[in-house]
């Protein structure tokens, strides 16, 4: 087909509808919620993800639609032209508060010591329709309890059963590795016979913690660790692959709390594996190398340091394996940069350039990798370049 | 060969059938050797019946028979046709077991099988049975010998219900000597798939499964969608407590539920059905699967209906006991092998339902109603009901009443007919306080609205629904508080938990309903209920929030006082709640 | 979040091999191979799993995940939806109230206190010599007969609590054979 003929191919059909007096255009297909949220207008919700399936379970997303009689949840309706429709009215407020009271009936209301307040959407909903108890007899139909790894604790009375996390391991991760069990009022989140996580196809990627609204799903580190407005939000990128997905690193007094994706993070959305979400304890781990260090011997022998590396240190198994400190001289990057630089050079002209090799780091950026190969092919001259991430 | 040569050759029709003209002497040929019978023993064989012991009763007229001088069955071809046979449901289960005597409709009721010798020796000499197996009206205290005079019987107009108790459900003959299949020939032979839906919708035959949404415009909604693999299923599922209309066609005539699949699989452009039955009802899943095997042998499901370039299949899937997989999408679901959740519509399935493919889903005795509307025509069966809903309804009537069993009759007949003559009113020393409709969906009317038609509108308008066809009659011995509460704790038991409203609403309003019954209450309880009942039927995702709160919203309307009396008075007036007794 | 941290709790999960690595015993195959590669059945194996073991075993369910290839999260999701579905092995004789309506309005609830009461079981509950075990179910259909009780597939109609008792004496009596009731579903 020649590129002139696109422009006589059907467009993406628009509709056009009314969402609260303004009129807004949405493609066929999409959902009043999304075509809202486009414009800013925002509808509350709980159960809603924008990279999950629609569920429609927490009728907080009710609407009302002109010619229908009852109010339709906009999570589920599909835009049409000529539609108009309401977000907020009194009746709606009105549904909104019954169902929430519903909602706060089955959640223990410890905001005053919950790690998740100021950032619980529960909490954010009641505070917007102003409900601070709930008006029905207290009832939390779950109690179970299960910190059977070391990643997260799942603390089912907080859950709301929105089955976000649910949706996101199976639809996203593509683990299914818990499934919702029994049903009705003490329909739960579960694991195949309650096994604990380990036991199970679970990936502790935490991706469950990542949509879920509320303290159900919490990070074992971050407990005990401040509230949410004591944390300190940095975005930055996962040091651990090529794939570059954004963090948002949640911090303390310099200590790392809890790590986060975040929405529109552009190589990988919201959602991270284990490694980037659990695994950057090392960043403020005291034996993590923070300057060049260079072998004492051979400092000895530049000239850096008058210590000789104890004699013996390490030969006998009596006596204790040398530390770091007690082998290496720490040393100033120039210093460390010459050295190396001396060495390459000296090996290359005894040698030949085919005698050096290098070897990236899939921890390290794309644009680190791009470096060192350069490099090894246009400073030193070899192609013995490789990447531990190849494979 | 032809078939009016084969059945030369063999002196019967042989399968499989086809052609129309196959199927047409093959009903005729099988109701002439009906007809030659000079008597045949029908012993009931619906669950009600078989509960009761009616399979010994036909054991022992097996027996009983045996020496007599048209003992059977020998002599005849293929050992048929028997003069002992078994039938599905014959409708008043409360006199079973039950065994009539055709031709003529002689009925003997609560028949034990220690009087089946004498019983047939009567009959065989010509007299009428024993005194006790007559059936006595319990008001006149007159007898009635034939089916047909008792007033049960006599008040109902049987259409749908018109093969249940007459043919022998595992036997397709006796299905084709009642003229089966013969609406599936007229549809595939000399009607287009548009046609068949026209004359659906022209029938104004509405969804028997409580919704009463038009077949015939469910089914072009169906047809009318893209796509080359459609399904159609038949919904099963009968979960309402106090209703086994389903459940007795299936297990009395499951030809004709799978006559209307294929129809209706024809019409919607579908090759393929499945059957959703209750694993409940493990004799209705026998039989569907058994006239799925007769009807493949018989040429009319397979690779080629009726030797038509139509082809059609069906599978036979078994609930595993969950009332909201009787909501359509859900039971989308749960045919795909996971939780039986609803889900929200649109897209309808319609549009989008099993596997993603256009779904037509119709209850079993919306399509076993079908095979007679094309058959004898839209007009004949659009003028037995009323201007809005064409055809009759059958009716679980259980309950406080003198005769329970499965009841027909057309729409826009009033309660008080169904309840009165038919149900024959209330049982010695009571009288009757309320009706409930629809079960735990529906509502409970009372005495005072007896007179209203039986009808979608009509019913909805009272705050009760159709429904299915659940009819429970209370009397004054029942509390309608403990009545509302029963059927909320099975909604709230059975709520799959995916909506909040459903989930914790319910839960919310057993609460208080437990509360009320206990003499706990609390004087703002009354109006709680009231607001909470209203958002779980606003907010709720599926029909079975929506409707759950309707035994209380109806209640609280036509028995206020029952509450109050319990709220304020700490008093049960009719002395069911055990919290309450003694206070009366 | 009020719970505090309790690594205490932490359990040390060591690899014990895989609990599945010898093949599926061979009537456990015998229903597998028969739906391997259906999407529309897995209801229906777990009903033929229950209907070989009379509950549901946690192995037969951890066999099927793995055979036919589904997640087990669901196929216990889907276990654990369904009343029909159990997981514990069931008594003897399997006493099954009728809970629907005709039966409730004919004082189905006292029958089930009666029987409650009298095995010393609650519902769901098998008596500790595995004789009986109690459950209410969904409306059986049998209302004209109400109140009904299904024990072991028989149906007993028009129940009181005298008849229940006597009921129930033969089926103890005869541990083996059941007695017949009065017909079978």
């Amino acid at each position: 087909m020649a590129i002139g003929d696109m422009s006589n191919a059907p467009t993406t059909a628009q509709a056009s509808l009314t969402i609260d007096g303004r009129t807004v255009e949405a493609g066929q297909g999409t959902t009043v919620l999304e075509a809202a949220l486009a414009v800013g207008i925002d509808i509350p919700r709980l159960c809603h993800h924008p990279d999950l399936s629609a569920w429609g379970g927490c009728r907080l997303c009710l609407v009302e639609v002109e010619g229908q009689a009852t109010p339709a949840p906009s999570c589920g309706l599909a835009v049409r032209e000529g539609m108009v429709v309401t977000t907020q009215s009194e009746r709606l407020t009105a549904l909104r508060r019954e169902v929430l009271d519903f909602l706060l009936s089955d959640h223990p209301l410890r905001c005053v010591v919950c790690e998740r307040a100021g950032r619980c959407e529960l909490q954010r909903y009641a505070y917007e329709l102003g409900l601070e108890e709930t008006s029905h007899d207290k009832e939390v139909a779950r109690d179970l309890y299960q910190d059977d790894n070391a990643f997260f604790i799942r603390d089912h009375q907080y859950c709301i059963s929105c089955t976000k996390c649910v949706r996101v391991c199976d639809e996203v991760v593509g683990a299914t590795a818990i499934e919702m069990a029994r049903r009705g009022f003490g329909t739960y989140v579960a694991t195949p016979f309650d096994a604990p996580l380990a036991e199970t196809s679970c990936t502790f990627c935490g991706n469950c913690l990542q949509v879920c609204p509320t303290a159900a799903l919490m990070p074992v580190g971050r407990i005990g660790k401040g509230r949410e407005w004591d944390l300190v939000r940095t975005r930055t990128v996962c040091p651990y692959c090529g794939t570059g997905c954004g963090l948002e690193v949640a911090t303390r007094n310099g200590e790392i709390v809890s790590v986060s994706g975040y929405a529109d993070a552009p190589a990988n959305g919201e959602f991270l594996c284990t490694k980037g979400r659990f695994g950057l304890g090392f960043a403020t781990h005291p034996q993590r190398l923070r300057k060049p260090m260079v072998r004492r011997d051979l400092a000895n022998r530049l000239g850096l340091t008058p210590d000789q590396p104890p004699a013996g240190l390490g030969r006998s198994p009596l006596v204790r394996a040398p530390g770091l400190a007690e082998s290496h001289v720490e040393v100033e990057w120039d210093v460390a940069l010459d050295i190396v630089a001396g060495s390459l050079a000296e090996i290359v002209e005894g040698s030949g350039p085919d005698a050096v090799a290098g070897i990236g780091s899939a921890l390290a950026a794309n644009e680190d990798n791009y470096a060192i190969q350069k490099l090894m092919r246009g400073v030193i001259g070899t192609n013995n370049i490789d990447l531990c991430a190849r494979l | 060969m032809t078939a009016s040569e084969r059945r030369g050759a063999a002196g019967a029709p042989q399968p499989p059938l086809q052609g129309e003209e196959a199927v047409r002497l093959a009903a005729q040929h099988y109701s002439e050797v009906l007809a030659g019978v000079p008597r045949r023993y029908l012993v009931c064989a619906g669950t009600g019946c078989v509960s009761n012991g009616s399979l010994q009763v036909l054991e022992a007229l097996q027996v009983a028979l045996a020496g007599t001088e048209h003992a059977g069955t020998n002599g005849r071809q293929e050992g048929w046709p028997k003069v002992v046979s078994i039938t599905g449901c014959h409708g008043f289960c409360a006199k079973g077991p039950l065994v009539r005597v055709e031709p003529g409709g002689l009925l003997c009721s609560e028949v034990r099988p220690e009087a089946v010798p004498e019983m047939v020796r009567l009959i065989e000499a010509g007299e009428a049975p024993q005194e006790a197996l007559t059936y006595h009206d319990p008001i006149t205290g007159d007898a009635y010998s034939h089916e047909h005079e008792i007033p049960f019987y006599a008040h109902q107009q049987r259409i749908t219900l018109q093969n249940c108790g007459v043919v022998d459900p595992e036997d397709i003959r006796t299905y084709f000597a009642r003229g089966g299949y013969a609406g599936l020939t007229r549809a595939l032979f000399q009607m287009s798939p548009d046609e068949v839906v026209g004359e659906v919708s022209a029938s104004r035959l509405r969804g028997r499964g409580g919704a009463g949404f038009s077949t015939g415009e469910k089914w072009g909604l169906t047809r009318r969608q893209p796509g080359e693999r459609k399904f159609i299923i038949c919904n099963g599922d009968e979960g309402d407590p106090g209703a086994f209309m389903d459940r007795s066609i299936m297990e009395g005539d499951p030809h004709a539920v799978l006559e209307g699949m294929v129809i209706a699989g024809y019409a919607v452009g579908a090759s393929e059905g499945y059957v959703y039955v209750r694993h409940e009802y493990p004799l209705a899943v026998n039989r569907l699967r058994r006239a799925i095997e007769e009807a493949n042998l018989w040429g009319l499901l397979g690779p080629s209906v009726v030797g038509t370039p139509f082809s059609f299949q069906i599978h036979v899937r078994e609930g595993a006991g969950a009332f909201v997989s009787g909501e359509e999408t859900a039971l989308i679901r749960s045919i795909q092998g996971e939780r039986a959740v609803p889900f929200m519509r649109p897209p309808y399935p319609s549009e989008k339902g099993l596997w993603g493919c256009p779904t037509c889903i119709n209850n079993v005795e919306t399509l076993a109603t079908v095979p007679l509307v094309i058959a004898r025509g839209a007009e004949w069966y659009a003028g037995l009901g009323t201007q809005n809903s064409g055809g009759t309804k059958v009716f679980a009537l259980t309950g406080a009443i003198r005769n329970t069993g499965l009841v027909e009759v057309p729409l826009g007949t009033s309660l008080r007919h169904v309840v009165e003559r038919i149900g024959g009113g209330a049982r010695e020393g009571r009288t009757i306080k309320a009706v409930q409709v629809g079960g735990p969906s529906g509502g409970c009317l009372p005495e005072s609205l007896l007179d209203t038609p039986v009808d979608y509108e009509d019913l909805g308008r009272t705050g009760a629904i159709m429904g299915s066809g659940g009819m429970v009659v209370a009397d004054n011995a029942t509390c309608m508080v403990d009545l509302a509460r029963y059927f909320l704790s099975f909604t709230q038991d059975e709520s799959c938990g995916k909506c909040v409203p459903c989930r914790v609403g319910t839960r919310k309003m057993l609460v208080i309903l437990t509360r009320i019954t206990e003499g706990q209450a609390r004087p703002e309880d009354l109006d709680r209920l009231e607001q909470i009942a209203n958002v779980v039927c606003t907010a709720s995702l599926c029909g079975l929030g929506r409707t759950a709160p309707n035994p209380i919203l109806t209640t609280l309307r036509y028995f206020r006082d029952e509450y109050q009396a319990h709220i304020h008075d700490r008093r049960c007036p009719a002395g069911t709640c055990a919290a309450l007794a003694g206070k009366e | 979040m009020a719970a505090a941290p309790s690594p205490g709790r932490l359990r040390k999960i060591a690899y014990m091999g895989d609990p599945l690595a010898a093949p599926p015993p061979s009537e456990l195959m015998g229903v597998l191979d028969r739906y391997r590669g259906q999407h529309d059945v897995l209801v229906t194996v777990l009903q033929q799993i229950q209907s070989v073991h009379g509950y549901l075993p946690k192995r037969s369910v951890q066999y099927a995940a793995r055979e036919l290839g589904v997640p087990l999260a669901r196929l216990y999701g889907v276990a654990t939806f369904y009343n029909q579905f159990r997981f514990t092995p069931p008594g003897r004789h399997a006493i099954q109230v009728c809970r629907g309506t005709a039966c409730h309005v004919a004082g189905s609830s006292t029958l089930v206190a009666g029987i409650s009461a009298a095995l010393g079981v609650a519902q769901d509950e098998t008596t500790p010599d595995g004789m009986f075990s109690l459950q209410t179910v969904a409306c059986v259909g049998c209302c004209s007969l109400a109140p009904v009780m299904v024990v072991n597939h028989d149906v007993h109609g028009s129940l009181t609590a005298e008849r229940v008792g006597e009921i129930l004496d033969r089926y103890a009596g005869s541990a083996e054979a059941a007695p017949a009731g009065e017909g079978k579903v």
